[in-house]
């Protein structure tokens, strides 16, 4: 029998420290955002601190945030406590830079200078338009003069108590004469739960943090469900396929990756010291033109489809390609020919493949049998495209510009956003056709403990590269923006055909339209209680 | 794929075009380092077959892939080791070449054995691109940043000299060579500048030799530069490389290794803590292990692809791409490049902004930039690839400071104190059944430290 390494004990995270929508991560159904501006005045600011002080205690840590996770899991089996589950309310709170500077002068000390500056100023850096729709003047949110200074997030399973959390939250901050500047519910899409506006299901990909939620030897925030003879999978991953990253890749002042996935590294940086176990939040209101964005594929793939090796494909078969996944959410390494339901559906199996060699079968502990199709080697994007989404964001097994595969664990982001408006029920509708054109899309919320090397590097650095993370590539057509002089945001990629054949895609489409947002710190609970408040 | 006739100069460089005999002896000299690398790595995989080829004596047909591997320009080995705010500062700075030992590779050195090494300057920037930073001597503004990615082989041959250690010669132009430098780097340069007073002399390697060319003279070091000049910036190491990693491997456990970390460490050809070896060699045995036979593309050369200019703003809000000026080379096959305000503007490279954060180190412009070798991937139906051999070295790492690799050690030779070996076990996938034979697999086990942290629930687990 093979020896191999064990695992290392992964740390005990202090879970009442740290706020729910960091670790383990709101993923709730229904949210509502409500972006808040402190008043000024030391007398003014005296009565947000105590109000801070005073919801800190109604802010969802960890640990709740865990326990209720834990029960969702096993809520078919306990029918009884559904009803009572569906109705918690959770509750984050975070402030940007601009709303520390009232609170903590020595807030100036934190050292993200994406942070200090805020999206405003870093918006050309993440190739956003200069003008028309999405150009910073026509933002909903956050834009010039209209910072926000902090940002509540509401987040529940029942629709109506989120929005009485919601409404309960604005009026105490009101009264404290905190002005409110934005405030929008956000709800997974009714007919297709779980996926966003084009149709994909969405956050498969999601990493799992390291850690234990108490000293029990085996209780750690992310199951493990790969049984533990199958070194290194079972250390490695969650689900399989699912990295698991040390907890400073989320949370300040926590052990943040080495060069090893097994070996932790250095804690990550938090200061001042009030800092540890806080994290940054990235919030940006995306709009989706839905109509375009499948219209647009329908044309391309009528053109492709006339190509040699790429006759007899159509819009969802592109569509996949640029994304990396059928809109089930089935990888096109395991199903390159059309989807599989089944496969997108199973957690045990829609993220297990690798890119650049073939991928084998692990046993599960539940006992689960995967038996679709293993992917295989795909080092030049044959099949699942440098450019696609899903290879732009998460190399896995690959190399990238920036070395090994470290350098995909430094990048992982927790996604806890959610959808906001109405499902298009015809996706090529036109925009005279469509009553919300422009009132649907997706409040796009990351978690991170470095805004530069996580949010911002795979924005600017991967997706609106031509040659980033790897070649032969192009743009993250799907999500990604090409501000290059010249170039007029006109996207390109290569994709590959029945037999290698190769093809551009191009489009200057703008099926995604920024349309407001901002950096966040999310403080520990004691930080927002004891320093921003108190 | 026809047969290369001759290699031309990276990019197509013009300067050895007015030199008779030049062009045949730089073609004589790539073909003669492809046969070595070659040579090298044959050997090694019996059976089977070497994948890497001279694409000026073979044609192994196929499907053509050409594939271009990218990296970041700033060097990550910096990074890991200082992190990003000092990483900034000693990258603009030069090094003694003592510290290319003792700082990258932990190997203390004699001074009074190797005394050139503590008088020798070079750029610490070994990601096949370097730079230099040239500020205003009263306000310390800076007025431009110079990058090359040209390899220093090319400036041996223009120079006429040959490189040490190696039997090419070239006819080179003296003359011709100091022009260059004069319109490249100053035209206060010499031709006594440009050679090597004594040998330079390292524990591996001879840097220089007493009356040929010198890399590290001055006009390429510390008053300015020409082209590469860290150790392993070189095309004879792009082109080893190469070759080395369409060696496929195996682990302990029989199985073979894929992942760019996992290879490197046990093939040792190259830096495991750099952007660019771990991913060139990743995506070559990548290539390899699909059962293709791979070369490097004609005109063989490190380049940087593109510079990144997004986010990027000047106070007066005009157009930032007339600041930024290719030298030598052309879009895409760049070689030497220049970010500098056009003076009319009576701006500098510091008030330039990119995300709101001022240019205060040549390094922030090197984060935007990317450097590629292109190689091309013949793919073979059906496909046969070597057999995977054992590793000949693997990775460590310091537990109280986990931030970068210790350089890979052979297998051979036990790690050093204190340090635990990196990727055991990782980065590896099953052998494809014709290729699994019986062998005697030895595992290895180790204790993981625990995590570097104040909790005290946290303890040494013990196999």
């Amino acid at each position: 029998m093979n020896k191999t390494n064990y695992p290392p004990l992964e740390p005990v995270l202090p879970m009442r420290e740290i706020q729910g929508i960091v670790v383990p991560g709101f993923l709730k159904p229904h949210q509502t955002l409500v972006g808040v501006r402190f008043p000024l005045g030391s007398k003014a600011i005296l009565n947000v601190k105590k109000f801070l002080a005073r919801i800190a205690d109604d802010v969802s840590t960890a640990e709740q945030t865990l326990l209720d996770r834990r029960r969702h899991r096993n809520m078919p089996r306990d029918p009884q406590q559904s009803s009572e589950f569906t109705s918690e309310v959770m509750l984050a709170v975070a402030v940007s830079y601009s709303g520390l500077c009232k609170l903590a002068p020595d807030a100036s000390l934190m050292s993200s200078e994406a942070f200090r500056a805020g999206l405003v100023t870093r918006s050309r850096l993440l190739g956003d338009p200069h003008d028309g729709p999405g150009s910073l003047p026509s933002w909903v949110v956050g834009g010039p003069g209209k910072e926000l200074d902090g940002l509540f997030v509401v987040a529940g399973n029942n629709r109506i108590k989120v929005s009485e959390r919601a409404k309960g939250l604005v009026r105490e901050a009101t009264s404290t004469s905190i002005e409110i500047l934005y405030c929008e519910d956000g709800d997974v899409r009714s007919d297709f739960p779980g996926r966003e506006h084009f149709g994909f299901n969405d956050g498969v990909s999601q990493p799992g943090i390291r850690g234990r939620a108490s000293n029990k030897v085996d209780d750690y925030i992310t199951p493990r469900h790969i049984v533990s003879n199958q070194a290194p999978a079972a250390y490695l991953f969650g689900y399989p396929g699912q990295d698991l990253v040390w907890p400073g890749v989320l949370v300040l002042g926590q052990p943040g990756p080495s060069p090893d996935p097994l070996f932790p590294g250095l804690p990550t940086s938090a200061l001042p010291n009030w800092t540890t176990n806080g994290s940054f939040l990235v919030f940006r209101r995306l709009v989706q033109d839905v109509g375009l964005f499948w219209r647009t594929m329908r044309r391309i793939a009528q053109d492709l489809s006339k190509k040699l090796g790429f006759e007899g494909i159509d819009d969802t078969w592109l569509a996949a390609r640029l994304v990396g996944r059928w809109q089930s959410g089935a990888p096109v390494n395991r199903v390159p020919n059309g989807d599989n339901l089944d496969l997108g559906h199973s957690h045990y199996a829609n993220n297990h493949f690798r890119f650049d060699s073939d991928c084998g079968k692990l046993e599960i502990v539940s006992g689960y049998k995967d038996n679709f199709p293993m992917s295989v080697a795909d080092p030049a994007g044959m099949t699942c495209p440098w450019a696609a989404h899903i290879r732009k964001l998460n190399t896995r097994d690959s190399g990238s510009d920036t070395g090994g595969r470290d350098s995909t664990y430094l990048r992982r982001l927790l996604r806890v956003g959610v959808p906001f408006g109405p499902p298009l029920d015809d996706p090529y509708a036109r925009r005279n056709q469509d009553t919300n054109f422009c009132k649907r899309g997706l409040l796009f919320l990351s978690i991170q403990a470095s805004i530069e090397d996580q949010f911002e590097f795979l924005v600017a650095r991967w997706m609106g590269d031509p040659s980033r993370p790897k070649m032969p590539g192009g743009h993250d057509i799907l999500t990604g923006q090409n501000d290059a002089l010249g170039e007029n945001r006109v996207r390109r990629c290569v994709i590959f055909g029945a037999d290698a054949q190769q093809a551009e895609v191009s489009t200057d489409a703008q099926w995604i339209i920024p349309t407001g947002g901002g950096y966040f710190f999310v403080p520990s609970i004691s930080a927002l209680r004891d320093v921003l408040g108190g | 794929m026809p047969i290369v006739k001759r290699f031309a100069p990276p990019a197509n460089l013009p300067d050895f075009n007015s030199i008779p005999g030049q062009l045949e002896a730089w073609h004589k000299a790539v073909s003669n380092w492809f046969d070595i690398a070659i040579h090298e790595g044959e050997s090694r995989v019996k059976p089977g077959r070497f994948q890497f080829y001279n694409p000026a004596r073979f044609d192994p047909g196929g499907v053509v892939i050409e594939q271009a591997i990218m990296w970041n320009a700033f060097p990550k080995e910096l990074l890991r080791k200082f992190g990003r705010e000092r990483a900034l500062r000693e990258a603009d700075t030069l090094w003694t070449l003592d510290r290319y030992y003792t700082d990258f590779h932990n190997m203390p050195v004699d001074r009074r054995r190797y005394p050139e090494l503590f008088k020798t300057f070079f750029r610490p920037q070994n990601e096949y691109c370097e730079w230099h930073v040239d500020r205003d001597s009263r306000t310390n503004a800076i007025l431009r940043v110079t990058f090359t990615s040209e390899p220093p082989e090319l400036w041996y041959a223009l120079f006429g000299s040959s490189l040490p250690g190696d039997k090419n010669k070239f006819p080179g132009n003296r003359h011709l060579a100091l022009r260059r430098y004069q319109k490249l780097a100053s035209p206060m340069a010499s031709e006594a500048d440009l050679i090597a007073p004594r040998d330079i002399r390292a524990p591996d390697t001879r840097y220089a030799v007493q009356g040929e060319y010198n890399v590290y003279n001055k006009w390429n070091t510390t008053r300015g530069i020409v082209h590469l000049t860290a150790p392993p910036n070189a095309l004879t190491a792009e082109i080893r490389l190469g070759a080395d990693a369409t060696i496929l491997r195996r682990n302990a456990a029989g199985r073979w290794l894929v992942e760019p970390g996992a290879l490197i460490c046990c093939a040792r050809y190259g830096g495991p803590d750099r952007n660019s070896d771990p991913t060139i060699g990743a995506a070559v045995n990548a290539l390899a292990r699909q059962g293709a036979d791979v070369t490097l593309k004609n005109p063989v050369g490190l380049y940087m692809d593109h510079i990144d200019l997004s986010g990027w703003e000047l106070p007066d809000k005009r157009s930032i791409a007339e600041c930024v000026r290719i030298v030598r080379g052309r879009p895409k096959m760049i070689e030497r490049m220049v970010v500098e305000v056009p003076p009319e503007r009576g701006l500098t490279v510091s008030d330039i902004t990119i995300g709101g954060v001022p240019i205060s180190y040549g390094g922030q412009i090197a984060e935007c930039i990317t450097v590629k070798l292109v190689s091309i991937a013949n793919m073979q139906n059906p496909p046969t690839c070597n057999y995977p051999i054992r590793c000949d070295g693997c990775c460590c790492l310091d537990p109280h400071h986990p931030t970068a690799l210790v350089t890979s050690v052979s297998v051979k030779k036990a790690l050093p104190a204190g340090r635990y070996k990196a990727f055991v076990n990782q980065g590896a996938a099953e052998l494809p059944a014709h290729l699994v034979r019986r062998d005697r697999f030895t595992e290895t086990s180790q204790t993981i430290p625990a995590t570097p942290s104040s909790d005290s629930s946290l303890r040494r687990r013990t196999v």
